[in-house]
Protein backbone atom coordinates (compact mmCIF):
# COMPACT_ATOMS: atom_id res chain seq x y z
CA UNK A 1 0.00 0.00 0.00
CA UNK A 2 2.72 1.92 0.86
CA UNK A 3 6.51 2.14 -0.50
CA UNK A 4 9.02 4.51 0.68
CA UNK A 5 12.55 4.00 -0.63
CA UNK A 6 15.61 6.00 0.74
CA UNK A 7 12.85 9.49 0.83
CA UNK A 8 14.36 12.78 2.10
CA UNK A 9 12.90 15.85 2.49
CA UNK A 10 14.59 19.25 3.26
CA UNK A 11 12.19 22.61 3.74
CA UNK A 12 13.99 25.41 2.50
CA UNK A 13 14.10 27.32 5.53
CA UNK A 14 15.73 24.23 7.56
CA UNK A 15 19.51 23.81 8.35
CA UNK A 16 18.70 19.41 8.94
CA UNK A 17 16.48 17.55 6.66
CA UNK A 18 12.56 16.92 8.28
CA UNK A 19 12.48 13.40 6.36
CA UNK A 20 15.91 11.82 5.72
CA UNK A 21 16.39 8.43 3.69
CA UNK A 22 13.96 6.87 5.40
CA UNK A 23 12.93 3.45 3.31
CA UNK A 24 9.94 1.73 4.66
CA UNK A 25 6.75 -0.53 3.16
CA UNK A 26 3.30 -0.71 4.61
CA UNK A 27 1.34 -3.72 3.36
CA UNK A 28 -2.59 -3.11 2.42
CA UNK A 29 -5.08 -3.94 5.61
CA UNK A 30 -2.28 -2.92 8.65
CA UNK A 31 -2.55 -0.46 11.41
CA UNK A 32 0.47 1.10 12.04
CA UNK A 33 1.62 3.80 14.73
CA UNK A 34 3.90 6.68 13.80
CA UNK A 35 5.63 8.01 17.58
CA UNK A 36 8.56 9.80 17.67
CA UNK A 37 9.04 13.37 19.51
CA UNK A 38 8.02 16.69 18.12
CA UNK A 39 9.99 17.44 15.16
CA UNK A 40 11.02 13.90 14.52
CA UNK A 41 8.81 14.13 10.72
CA UNK A 42 5.65 12.62 12.07
CA UNK A 43 3.55 15.61 10.12
CA UNK A 44 6.09 15.74 6.92
CA UNK A 45 5.67 11.77 6.63
CA UNK A 46 2.13 12.05 6.65
CA UNK A 47 2.13 15.32 4.14
CA UNK A 48 4.38 13.51 1.62
CA UNK A 49 1.35 10.81 1.63
CA UNK A 50 -0.83 13.21 1.31
CA UNK A 51 0.88 14.80 -1.98
CA UNK A 52 0.74 17.89 0.27
CA UNK A 53 4.51 17.82 -0.11
CA UNK A 54 6.71 15.95 -2.36
CA UNK A 55 10.07 14.10 -1.36
CA UNK A 56 13.29 16.06 -2.13
CA UNK A 57 14.49 12.76 -3.15
CA UNK A 58 13.74 9.36 -3.33
CA UNK A 59 10.59 7.68 -4.26
CA UNK A 60 7.02 7.35 -2.42
CA UNK A 61 4.15 5.18 -3.84
CA UNK A 62 0.82 4.86 -2.62
CA UNK A 63 -1.80 2.06 -3.68
CA UNK A 64 1.30 1.38 -6.99
CA UNK A 65 1.50 5.13 -8.21
CA UNK A 66 4.96 7.55 -7.61
CA UNK A 67 3.69 10.34 -5.84
CA UNK A 68 6.15 12.63 -7.16
CA UNK A 69 5.33 11.31 -10.74
CA UNK A 70 1.85 12.51 -10.41
CA UNK A 71 0.39 15.35 -11.99
CA UNK A 72 -1.45 18.25 -10.61
CA UNK A 73 -5.30 17.17 -11.97
CA UNK A 74 -4.04 13.79 -10.81
CA UNK A 75 -3.83 14.53 -6.93
CA UNK A 76 -7.35 15.24 -6.03
CA UNK A 77 -7.96 11.50 -7.48
CA UNK A 78 -4.79 10.75 -5.29
CA UNK A 79 -6.25 12.36 -2.45
CA UNK A 80 -9.98 10.47 -2.72
CA UNK A 81 -8.33 7.07 -1.84
CA UNK A 82 -7.20 8.29 0.90
CA UNK A 83 -8.72 9.82 4.48
CA UNK A 84 -7.60 11.77 6.91
CA UNK A 85 -8.00 12.70 10.70
CA UNK A 86 -6.48 15.18 12.67
CA UNK A 87 -6.25 16.36 16.19
CA UNK A 88 -8.41 19.36 15.66
CA UNK A 89 -11.21 17.22 14.04
CA UNK A 90 -11.64 20.30 11.64
CA UNK A 91 -15.16 20.42 11.24
CA UNK A 92 -17.52 23.01 9.53
CA UNK A 93 -19.09 24.70 12.49
CA UNK A 94 -22.11 25.95 10.10
CA UNK A 95 -22.80 22.67 9.19
CA UNK A 96 -24.93 19.50 10.61
CA UNK A 97 -23.00 16.66 11.34
CA UNK A 98 -24.65 14.95 8.61
CA UNK A 99 -24.04 17.99 6.29
CA UNK A 100 -20.12 17.79 7.75
CA UNK A 101 -19.93 14.06 6.38
CA UNK A 102 -22.15 14.59 3.09
CA UNK A 103 -19.79 17.67 2.15
CA UNK A 104 -16.83 15.46 1.67
CA UNK A 105 -18.67 13.49 -0.47
CA UNK A 106 -20.52 16.20 -2.29
CA UNK A 107 -17.60 18.47 -3.35
CA UNK A 108 -16.12 15.01 -4.75
CA UNK A 109 -18.78 15.40 -6.92
CA UNK A 110 -21.09 12.35 -5.69
CA UNK A 111 -24.78 11.98 -6.39
CA UNK A 112 -27.00 12.98 -3.86
CA UNK A 113 -28.67 9.89 -4.12
CA UNK A 114 -25.68 8.24 -2.72
CA UNK A 115 -24.93 10.65 -0.27
CA UNK A 116 -28.40 10.04 1.18
CA UNK A 117 -27.50 6.37 1.21
CA UNK A 118 -23.84 6.52 2.48
CA UNK A 119 -24.08 9.32 5.29
CA UNK A 120 -26.34 7.76 7.75
CA UNK A 121 -24.65 3.93 7.12
CA UNK A 122 -21.03 5.82 8.17
CA UNK A 123 -22.84 7.64 11.17
CA UNK A 124 -24.26 4.28 11.93
CA UNK A 125 -20.84 2.85 11.76
CA UNK A 126 -19.34 5.33 13.86
CA UNK A 127 -21.97 5.32 16.60
CA UNK A 128 -23.74 8.52 15.61
CA UNK A 129 -27.09 7.29 14.54
CA UNK A 130 -28.59 9.66 16.16
CA UNK A 131 -26.82 12.63 15.96
CA UNK A 132 -27.11 13.44 12.40
CA UNK A 133 -28.88 17.06 13.00
CA UNK A 134 -26.53 18.34 15.89
CA UNK A 135 -24.02 20.65 15.14
CA UNK A 136 -20.48 20.67 15.95
CA UNK A 137 -20.60 22.71 18.93
CA UNK A 138 -23.46 20.52 20.60
CA UNK A 139 -21.26 17.40 20.69
CA UNK A 140 -18.14 16.17 23.19
CA UNK A 141 -14.68 16.12 21.42
CA UNK A 142 -14.74 12.30 21.39
CA UNK A 143 -17.93 12.77 18.73
CA UNK A 144 -16.65 15.30 17.30
CA UNK A 145 -14.06 13.04 15.90
CA UNK A 146 -16.09 10.15 15.62
CA UNK A 147 -17.57 13.18 13.08
CA UNK A 148 -14.30 13.57 11.73
CA UNK A 149 -13.54 9.64 11.03
CA UNK A 150 -16.86 9.34 9.28
CA UNK A 151 -15.86 11.79 6.98
CA UNK A 152 -12.81 10.41 6.33
CA UNK A 153 -13.99 7.04 5.85
CA UNK A 154 -17.07 8.06 3.74
CA UNK A 155 -15.24 7.30 0.76
CA UNK A 156 -14.36 4.19 1.58
CA UNK A 157 -10.27 4.89 1.39
CA UNK A 158 -7.80 2.59 0.82
CA UNK A 159 -5.35 4.66 3.43
CA UNK A 160 -6.88 6.23 6.57
CA UNK A 161 -4.37 8.58 7.94
CA UNK A 162 -4.66 9.74 11.43
CA UNK A 163 -2.67 12.68 13.10
CA UNK A 164 -2.79 12.49 16.50
CA UNK A 165 -6.41 11.71 16.54
CA UNK A 166 -6.63 11.38 20.50
CA UNK A 167 -4.39 14.36 21.42
CA UNK A 168 -7.22 16.31 22.87
CA UNK A 169 -9.18 13.53 23.81
CA UNK A 170 -9.62 11.99 27.81
CA UNK A 171 -7.77 8.37 28.51
CA UNK A 172 -11.44 6.73 27.72
CA UNK A 173 -12.33 8.50 24.81
CA UNK A 174 -9.58 7.83 23.37
CA UNK A 175 -9.87 4.41 23.87
CA UNK A 176 -13.29 4.42 22.26
CA UNK A 177 -11.82 6.19 19.46
CA UNK A 178 -8.76 3.45 18.57
CA UNK A 179 -12.09 0.87 19.08
CA UNK A 180 -13.88 2.93 16.34
CA UNK A 181 -10.14 2.94 14.07
CA UNK A 182 -9.63 -1.04 14.50
CA UNK A 183 -13.53 -1.03 13.83
CA UNK A 184 -12.65 0.59 10.19
CA UNK A 185 -9.02 -1.38 9.86
CA UNK A 186 -10.91 -4.37 9.87
CA UNK A 187 -13.05 -3.10 7.02
CA UNK A 188 -9.72 -3.52 4.93
CA UNK A 189 -8.46 -0.35 5.28
CA UNK A 190 -4.87 0.39 6.10
CA UNK A 191 -4.39 2.92 8.94
CA UNK A 192 -1.76 4.90 9.55
CA UNK A 193 -1.52 7.00 13.08
CA UNK A 194 0.97 9.18 14.24
CA UNK A 195 0.43 9.98 18.05
CA UNK A 196 2.58 10.50 21.38
CA UNK A 197 -0.19 8.38 23.39
CA UNK A 198 2.30 5.56 25.13
CA UNK A 199 -0.96 4.02 26.59
CA UNK A 200 -2.77 3.94 23.75
CA UNK A 201 0.30 2.13 21.58
CA UNK A 202 1.40 0.16 24.36
CA UNK A 203 -2.03 -1.44 24.63
CA UNK A 204 -2.52 -2.27 21.17
CA UNK A 205 0.42 -4.15 20.57
CA UNK A 206 0.24 -3.01 16.94
CA UNK A 207 3.71 -2.38 14.28
CA UNK A 208 5.22 0.69 15.47
CA UNK A 209 8.00 3.05 12.83
CA UNK A 210 9.59 5.28 15.59
CA UNK A 211 11.22 8.61 13.79
CA UNK A 212 14.01 11.06 15.37
CA UNK A 213 15.30 14.17 13.78
CA UNK A 214 13.96 12.80 10.34
CA UNK A 215 15.38 9.02 10.50
CA UNK A 216 13.56 5.91 11.11
CA UNK A 217 14.98 4.61 14.02
CA UNK A 218 12.39 1.91 14.58
CA UNK A 219 10.26 -0.06 12.66
CA UNK A 220 9.04 -3.15 14.75
CA UNK A 221 5.57 -5.55 14.39
CA UNK A 222 3.71 -5.78 17.74
CA UNK A 223 5.96 -2.78 19.30
CA UNK A 224 5.40 -0.74 22.20
CA UNK A 225 6.47 3.23 22.77
CA UNK A 226 9.15 3.04 24.73
CA UNK A 227 11.38 0.97 23.00
CA UNK A 228 13.99 2.26 20.91
CA UNK A 229 14.24 6.00 22.51
CA UNK B 1 -23.66 25.14 -4.31
CA UNK B 2 -25.95 28.32 -4.78
CA UNK B 3 -26.89 28.67 -0.71
CA UNK B 4 -23.29 28.53 -0.14
CA UNK B 5 -22.51 31.23 -2.44
CA UNK B 6 -25.52 33.63 -0.92
CA UNK B 7 -24.30 32.49 2.66
CA UNK B 8 -20.78 33.91 1.51
CA UNK B 9 -21.37 36.77 0.49
CA UNK B 10 -23.74 37.90 3.27
CA UNK B 11 -21.51 36.70 5.73
CA UNK B 12 -18.83 39.21 4.17
CA UNK B 13 -21.47 41.64 3.32
CA UNK B 14 -19.85 45.17 3.78
CA UNK B 15 -17.26 43.94 1.23
CA UNK B 16 -20.09 42.75 -1.10
CA UNK B 17 -21.73 45.92 -0.77
CA UNK B 18 -18.47 48.02 -1.65
CA UNK B 19 -17.79 45.23 -4.70
CA UNK B 20 -21.53 45.86 -6.23
CA UNK B 21 -21.24 49.49 -5.41
CA UNK B 22 -18.04 49.80 -7.13
CA UNK B 23 -18.62 47.42 -10.16
CA UNK B 24 -22.19 49.60 -10.30
CA UNK B 25 -20.68 52.78 -11.00
CA UNK B 26 -17.85 51.44 -12.97
CA UNK B 27 -20.20 49.77 -15.41
CA UNK B 28 -22.95 52.97 -15.10
CA UNK B 29 -19.71 55.04 -16.59
CA UNK B 30 -19.21 52.51 -19.31
CA UNK B 31 -22.84 52.87 -20.47
CA UNK B 32 -22.71 56.14 -20.79
CA UNK B 33 -20.03 55.99 -22.47
CA UNK B 34 -21.43 53.25 -25.11
CA UNK B 35 -24.52 55.51 -25.21
CA UNK B 36 -22.41 58.89 -26.08
CA UNK B 37 -20.56 56.91 -28.85
CA UNK B 38 -23.57 55.21 -30.51
CA UNK B 39 -25.42 58.86 -30.41
CA UNK B 40 -22.43 60.21 -32.35
CA UNK B 41 -22.19 57.51 -34.84
CA UNK B 42 -26.41 57.93 -34.85
CA UNK B 43 -25.73 61.67 -35.72
CA UNK B 44 -22.55 61.27 -38.18
CA UNK B 45 -24.55 58.72 -40.20
CA UNK B 46 -28.01 61.41 -39.43
CA UNK B 47 -25.83 64.25 -40.76
CA UNK B 48 -23.84 62.83 -43.04
CA UNK B 49 -26.57 62.87 -46.41
CA UNK B 50 -27.34 66.55 -45.13
CA UNK B 51 -24.16 68.03 -44.83
CA UNK B 52 -23.66 70.72 -47.44
CA UNK B 53 -21.24 73.73 -48.36
CA UNK B 54 -22.78 76.88 -48.29
CA UNK B 55 -21.52 79.74 -50.27
CA UNK B 56 -22.67 83.08 -49.21
CA UNK B 57 -23.40 85.67 -51.51
CA UNK B 58 -22.16 89.22 -50.25
CA UNK B 59 -25.10 91.63 -48.66
CA UNK B 60 -25.18 93.74 -51.88
CA UNK B 61 -25.84 90.84 -54.04
CA UNK B 62 -28.31 89.53 -51.29
CA UNK B 63 -30.52 92.75 -50.92
CA UNK B 64 -30.06 93.50 -55.19
CA UNK B 65 -30.95 90.60 -56.36
CA UNK B 66 -32.86 88.83 -54.48
CA UNK B 67 -34.51 86.24 -56.89
CA UNK B 68 -30.53 85.34 -58.76
CA UNK B 69 -32.12 86.87 -62.08
CA UNK B 70 -28.80 89.04 -62.36
CA UNK B 71 -25.11 87.89 -63.87
CA UNK B 72 -23.24 87.63 -60.86
CA UNK B 73 -25.59 85.07 -59.00
CA UNK B 74 -26.42 83.68 -62.62
CA UNK B 75 -23.35 82.92 -63.87
CA UNK B 76 -22.39 81.48 -60.17
CA UNK B 77 -24.97 79.39 -60.90
CA UNK B 78 -24.10 78.28 -64.16
CA UNK B 79 -20.93 77.50 -62.78
CA UNK B 80 -21.94 75.02 -60.01
CA UNK B 81 -24.54 73.48 -62.04
CA UNK B 82 -21.77 72.36 -64.59
CA UNK B 83 -19.12 71.66 -62.03
CA UNK B 84 -20.53 68.01 -62.68
CA UNK B 85 -17.12 66.19 -61.17
CA UNK B 86 -17.38 67.90 -57.96
CA UNK B 87 -21.42 69.01 -57.54
CA UNK B 88 -23.85 66.83 -56.76
CA UNK B 89 -26.67 68.98 -56.55
CA UNK B 90 -26.88 73.12 -55.97
CA UNK B 91 -29.96 75.19 -54.71
CA UNK B 92 -30.53 78.86 -54.44
CA UNK B 93 -31.79 80.03 -51.49
CA UNK B 94 -32.83 83.79 -51.64
CA UNK B 95 -32.67 86.28 -48.15
CA UNK B 96 -35.93 86.06 -47.74
CA UNK B 97 -36.47 82.16 -47.96
CA UNK B 98 -33.13 82.23 -45.36
CA UNK B 99 -35.65 84.52 -43.24
CA UNK B 100 -38.10 82.43 -43.29
CA UNK B 101 -36.01 79.69 -42.30
CA UNK B 102 -34.62 81.56 -39.59
CA UNK B 103 -38.05 82.30 -38.20
CA UNK B 104 -38.74 78.81 -38.10
CA UNK B 105 -35.59 77.41 -36.13
CA UNK B 106 -36.53 80.20 -33.71
CA UNK B 107 -40.18 80.13 -33.40
CA UNK B 108 -39.76 79.40 -29.85
CA UNK B 109 -37.81 82.07 -29.36
CA UNK B 110 -38.54 85.63 -29.20
CA UNK B 111 -35.40 86.81 -28.08
CA UNK B 112 -33.53 85.47 -31.11
CA UNK B 113 -35.95 87.08 -33.43
CA UNK B 114 -35.76 90.06 -32.48
CA UNK B 115 -32.06 90.60 -32.82
CA UNK B 116 -32.19 90.17 -36.63
CA UNK B 117 -33.99 91.61 -39.66
CA UNK B 118 -34.81 89.88 -43.12
CA UNK B 119 -31.54 92.36 -44.26
CA UNK B 120 -28.97 91.14 -42.07
CA UNK B 121 -29.04 87.34 -43.59
CA UNK B 122 -27.59 86.63 -47.11
CA UNK B 123 -28.46 84.54 -50.03
CA UNK B 124 -26.71 81.86 -50.83
CA UNK B 125 -25.96 78.59 -53.00
CA UNK B 126 -26.58 75.30 -50.91
CA UNK B 127 -24.33 72.70 -52.92
CA UNK B 128 -24.52 69.20 -51.68
CA UNK B 129 -20.90 67.47 -52.84
CA UNK B 130 -20.27 63.78 -54.53
CA UNK B 131 -17.47 63.91 -52.04
CA UNK B 132 -17.96 65.63 -48.94
CA UNK B 133 -14.32 65.21 -48.00
CA UNK B 134 -13.82 67.83 -51.38
CA UNK B 135 -15.14 70.70 -49.33
CA UNK B 136 -11.33 72.69 -50.18
CA UNK B 137 -11.24 71.71 -53.55
CA UNK B 138 -14.80 74.19 -53.81
CA UNK B 139 -13.60 76.50 -51.22
CA UNK B 140 -10.63 77.08 -53.97
CA UNK B 141 -12.62 77.27 -56.80
CA UNK B 142 -15.26 79.76 -55.99
CA UNK B 143 -14.07 81.24 -52.84
CA UNK B 144 -12.97 84.11 -55.29
CA UNK B 145 -15.85 84.19 -57.85
CA UNK B 146 -17.19 87.92 -57.94
CA UNK B 147 -20.04 88.03 -55.65
CA UNK B 148 -18.94 85.52 -52.61
CA UNK B 149 -18.72 86.54 -49.33
CA UNK B 150 -17.39 83.55 -47.75
CA UNK B 151 -17.82 79.64 -47.98
CA UNK B 152 -19.11 77.21 -45.48
CA UNK B 153 -18.64 74.00 -45.00
CA UNK B 154 -21.73 72.35 -42.34
CA UNK B 155 -19.52 69.74 -41.58
CA UNK B 156 -16.74 71.91 -40.09
CA UNK B 157 -19.02 73.02 -38.11
CA UNK B 158 -20.65 69.31 -36.88
CA UNK B 159 -16.96 67.81 -36.28
CA UNK B 160 -16.68 70.54 -33.38
CA UNK B 161 -19.97 69.01 -31.97
CA UNK B 162 -18.45 65.43 -32.51
CA UNK B 163 -15.31 66.56 -31.04
CA UNK B 164 -17.44 67.58 -27.81
CA UNK B 165 -19.29 64.14 -27.92
CA UNK B 166 -15.85 62.24 -28.83
CA UNK B 167 -14.00 64.35 -25.77
CA UNK B 168 -17.23 62.98 -23.29
CA UNK B 169 -17.12 59.76 -24.79
CA UNK B 170 -13.40 59.51 -24.16
CA UNK B 171 -14.06 61.08 -20.50
CA UNK B 172 -16.50 58.78 -19.68
CA UNK B 173 -14.58 55.89 -20.90
CA UNK B 174 -11.34 56.37 -18.70
CA UNK B 175 -13.24 57.52 -15.44
CA UNK B 176 -15.26 54.15 -15.82
CA UNK B 177 -11.67 51.77 -16.90
CA UNK B 178 -10.23 53.58 -13.65
CA UNK B 179 -13.42 52.59 -11.94
CA UNK B 180 -12.90 49.19 -13.10
CA UNK B 181 -9.90 48.87 -11.88
CA UNK B 182 -11.01 49.64 -8.33
CA UNK B 183 -13.33 47.71 -8.68
CA UNK B 184 -10.93 44.33 -9.89
CA UNK B 185 -9.36 45.28 -6.50
CA UNK B 186 -11.89 45.23 -4.74
CA UNK B 187 -13.37 41.75 -6.51
CA UNK B 188 -9.43 40.16 -5.69
CA UNK B 189 -9.35 41.56 -1.82
CA UNK B 190 -12.87 39.88 -1.42
CA UNK B 191 -12.01 37.16 -2.85
CA UNK B 192 -8.66 36.69 -0.36
CA UNK B 193 -10.36 38.00 2.32
CA UNK B 194 -12.96 35.09 1.82
CA UNK B 195 -10.74 31.96 1.07
CA UNK B 196 -8.97 33.28 4.17
CA UNK B 197 -12.35 33.49 6.28
CA UNK B 198 -13.05 29.78 4.82
CA UNK B 199 -9.56 28.20 5.11
CA UNK B 200 -10.81 25.27 7.00
CA UNK B 201 -13.38 24.22 4.39
CA UNK B 202 -11.20 25.11 1.44
CA UNK B 203 -8.30 22.86 3.58
CA UNK B 204 -10.93 20.30 4.12
CA UNK B 205 -11.90 20.09 -0.13
CA UNK B 206 -8.73 20.08 -0.52
CA UNK B 207 -8.02 16.82 1.74
CA UNK B 208 -10.93 15.23 0.72
CA UNK B 209 -9.54 15.16 -3.28
CA UNK B 210 -11.84 17.37 -4.26
CA UNK B 211 -10.46 19.17 -7.65
CA UNK B 212 -9.28 22.81 -7.82
CA UNK B 213 -12.17 23.76 -10.16
CA UNK B 214 -14.37 22.47 -7.07
CA UNK B 215 -12.63 24.49 -4.57
CA UNK B 216 -12.67 27.66 -6.62
CA UNK B 217 -15.61 27.83 -8.23
CA UNK B 218 -17.92 29.13 -5.32
CA UNK B 219 -15.65 31.88 -4.86
CA UNK B 220 -15.67 32.58 -8.18
CA UNK B 221 -19.41 32.62 -8.45
CA UNK B 222 -19.90 34.68 -5.32
CA UNK B 223 -17.63 37.63 -7.32
CA UNK B 224 -20.10 36.90 -10.60
CA UNK B 225 -22.93 36.75 -8.59
CA UNK B 226 -21.35 40.83 -6.53
CA UNK B 227 -20.60 41.62 -10.25
CA UNK B 228 -24.29 40.91 -11.83
CA UNK B 229 -26.67 42.94 -9.16
CA UNK B 230 -23.81 45.80 -9.95
CA UNK B 231 -24.71 45.13 -13.08
CA UNK B 232 -28.50 45.35 -12.35
CA UNK B 233 -28.10 48.19 -10.37
CA UNK B 234 -25.98 50.03 -13.21
CA UNK B 235 -28.57 49.51 -15.83
CA UNK B 236 -31.19 50.54 -13.36
CA UNK B 237 -29.18 53.65 -12.65
CA UNK B 238 -28.67 54.26 -16.70
CA UNK B 239 -32.58 54.30 -17.15
CA UNK B 240 -33.36 56.47 -14.34
CA UNK B 241 -30.73 58.87 -15.77
CA UNK B 242 -32.43 58.47 -18.99
CA UNK B 243 -35.79 59.21 -17.64
CA UNK B 244 -35.45 61.44 -14.98
CA UNK B 245 -32.43 64.16 -16.24
CA UNK B 246 -31.42 63.28 -19.28
CA UNK B 247 -35.56 63.23 -20.70
CA UNK B 248 -35.98 66.32 -19.09
CA UNK B 249 -33.37 68.33 -19.41
CA UNK B 250 -32.09 68.03 -23.33
CA UNK B 251 -35.55 66.78 -24.48
CA UNK B 252 -36.12 70.05 -26.33
CA UNK B 253 -32.91 69.62 -28.09
CA UNK B 254 -33.44 66.03 -29.19
CA UNK B 255 -37.20 66.95 -30.10
CA UNK B 256 -35.70 69.84 -32.48
CA UNK B 257 -33.37 66.55 -34.15
CA UNK B 258 -30.44 68.50 -33.03
CA UNK B 259 -29.53 65.30 -30.83
CA UNK B 260 -30.72 61.74 -31.75
CA UNK B 261 -33.11 61.17 -28.81
CA UNK B 262 -31.82 58.11 -26.50
CA UNK B 263 -34.62 55.83 -27.09
CA UNK B 264 -35.31 52.53 -24.98
CA UNK B 265 -33.34 50.20 -27.28
CA UNK B 266 -30.04 52.27 -26.61
CA UNK B 267 -30.18 50.53 -22.78
CA UNK B 268 -31.56 47.29 -24.64
CA UNK B 269 -28.70 47.07 -26.55
CA UNK B 270 -26.31 48.16 -23.75
CA UNK B 271 -27.53 46.45 -20.59
CA UNK B 272 -26.03 42.66 -22.19
CA UNK B 273 -22.98 44.18 -22.58
CA UNK B 274 -22.45 45.78 -19.26
CA UNK B 275 -23.62 42.18 -17.55
CA UNK B 276 -21.30 40.66 -20.23
CA UNK B 277 -18.52 42.48 -19.21
CA UNK B 278 -19.37 42.33 -15.20
CA UNK B 279 -19.70 38.35 -15.44
CA UNK B 280 -16.10 38.01 -17.35
CA UNK B 281 -14.16 40.57 -15.04
CA UNK B 282 -15.34 39.14 -12.55
CA UNK B 283 -15.10 35.68 -13.35
CA UNK B 284 -11.38 36.47 -14.54
CA UNK B 285 -9.99 38.87 -11.40
CA UNK B 286 -11.36 35.91 -8.87
CA UNK B 287 -9.50 32.72 -11.12
CA UNK B 288 -6.60 34.86 -11.38
CA UNK B 289 -6.40 35.91 -7.64
CA UNK B 290 -7.19 32.11 -6.44
CA UNK B 291 -4.33 31.57 -9.03
CA UNK B 292 -1.51 33.65 -7.47
CA UNK B 293 -2.20 34.50 -4.10
CA UNK B 294 -4.84 31.72 -2.51
CA UNK B 295 -3.27 28.28 -2.22
CA UNK B 296 -6.10 25.99 -2.79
Amino acid sequence: MIHLSHVSKQYKASTRPALSDVSLDVEKGEFAFVIGPSGSGKTTFMRLLLREEIATSGTVQVAGKDLSKLRRAKVAWHRRRLGCVFQDFRLLNNKTVAQNVGFALEVTGQARNKIKRVVPEVLQLVGLDGKANRMPRELSGGEQQRVAIARAFANRPLLLLADEPTGNLDPDTSQEIMLLLERINRTGTTVLMSTHDNTIVDAMRRRVIELHLGKLVRDEDHGVYGLGR
Amino acid sequence: MFADVMRGLRRNITMTIAMILTTAISLTLLGAGLIVARMTDQMQQTYANKIEVTIYLTKDVSTQDPNCQEKVCQSLGEALSGDTDLVKRATYQSQSQAWEQYQQMFAGQPEMLDIAKPTDLQSSWHVKLIDPQKYKVLAARYGHFAGVDSVVDQSQTLDRLFKVLNGIRNATIIVALVQALAALLLIANTVQVAAYTRRTETSIMRLVGASRWRTQLPFIMEAVVAAVIGALVSIVGLVAMKYLFVDKTLGSIMNAGILPPIDATYLVWVAPWLGGIAVGLAAVASYVTLRLYVRL
